[in-house]
């Protein structure tokens, strides 16, 4: 008998906090991309400048642009016919550009989420294990990880420090290397049926029953 | 909710939701997580298979935009290593969060390690593999 959630709750409570993510940001929930990038925090603070600075720039074009056409337009005619037509081309323009500003903008969702909202992801998600935790009386300090690390992996704390170590590594690197994990691949990129997130989750979920069946009767 | 700020609150609110939600099913615990892998207890098994079909009917109703994703030469051997990571440690990249969180402190091995894996694979990759892996979190 465990204390945990039934599964169609637990099922409920990962799809509505995708869907809410998805919907609210446009987004896809990844959190080996969240470390990733909180990780390279020094590269991703020159492109988020880049990106600022390119804004600006455009900004800046598009109020130059307004400008001008509002200068022609509003200027006595002297070539009536001629400049009429170009005022209009102008104006005309001046006014497509607000959509056309529009359209990087509905793609501008595609970028990454800002950077401190990927490291307030990841302290978010400590709070909230802490309060399960803390809420259903399961914290407790401790230097193991529990009686089923020690029965099914090892029992000796040096083993268990390089098996930990090792295993944080290949989920690290094998994370990033695959472009995404659980969250990414598994729940976001299963969710929209895209093709490199469902070969993924068939990968490492195969991989880790394999290893988990090793682990278990084998070794 | 597009907005910085916005995205600030929902990642807030995301990360929250999802820290309390996988504690509560139980993906920080060694032993259900191994029950899980070997199919002796279907209960964390289904709560994923069931939130991935609850998602791709909501977003398939949506029409939630689909995300650019490519085959690479990176995805077949890093989710190989990812799933061996995953088996032996208990964790994939928010489980380790979650475990310091419940007070198993040996977790913080795992972060370390997680960590460093990332950094490798950034090296590794500028140097040697030149792929362009994508990312999820777009």
């Amino acid at each position: 008998m465990n204390h945990y959630w039934p599964w169609w709750a637990g099922a409920i409570g990962l799809a509505l906090i995708t869907i809410n993510y998805t919907l609210t940001t446009d987004r896809s929930l990844g959190v080996s991309a969240a470390w990733d990038r909180v990780l390279h925090w020094r590269s991703e603070r020159q492109l988020e400048r880049l990106d600022a600075q390119f804004t600006d720039d455009r900004a800046l074009v598009e109020a130059l642009a307004a400008a001008t056409a509002g200068q022609f337009a509003s200027s006595p005619a002297a070539h009536p016919p001629a400049s009429a037509v170009h005022a209009d081309a102008q104006a005309s323009g001046q006014d497509a550009a607000p959509g056309a500003g529009d359209e990087p903008a509905s793609a501008a969702p595609v970028r990454p989420a800002p950077l401190i909202t990927q490291a307030a992801l990841l302290l978010s998600i400590f709070v909230g294990g802490w309060v399960a935790a803390v809420t259903a009386g399961r914290f407790q300090l401790r230097l193991d990880m529990g009686d089923g690390f020690r029965q099914i992996v090892t029992d000796n704390p040096t083993t268990m420090v390089s098996l930990l170590f090792a295993g944080g590594v290949l989920v690290g690197f094998g994370t990033r290397l695959a472009g995404g994990c659980s969250s990414g691949h598994g729940l976001s990129g299963c969710g929209r049926l895209r093709p490199v997130s469902i070969l993924a989750t068939a990968v490492f979920f195969g991989t880790a029953v394999f290893v988990s069946f090793l682990l278990w009767k084998v070794i | 909710m597009r907005t910085r700020g916005g995205v600030l609150v929902a990642n807030i609110i995301a990360g929250l939701a999802l820290g309390y939600t996988v504690a509560n099913i139980g993906y920080g615990d060694y032993a259900e997580l191994n029950r899980m892998f070997t199919f002796q207890d279907l209960r964390m098994l289904l709560a994923f298979a069931g939130a991935v079909m609850i998602i791709v009917m909501v977003f398939a109703v949506l029409r939630v935009r689909r995300t650019p994703g490519r085959i690479h030469g990176g995805v077949i051997p890093g989710a190989v290593m990812f799933g061996t990571g995953w088996a032996i440690s208990g964790g994939c990249p928010a489980i380790p969060i979650i475990q310091v969180a419940s007070g198993y402190l040996p977790a913080l091995i795992t972060i370390a390690g997680v960590i460093i894996g990332m950094w490798l694979c950034h090296w590794a990759n500028s140097r040697y593999f030149h792929l362009d892996r994508g990312s999820c979190g777009l």
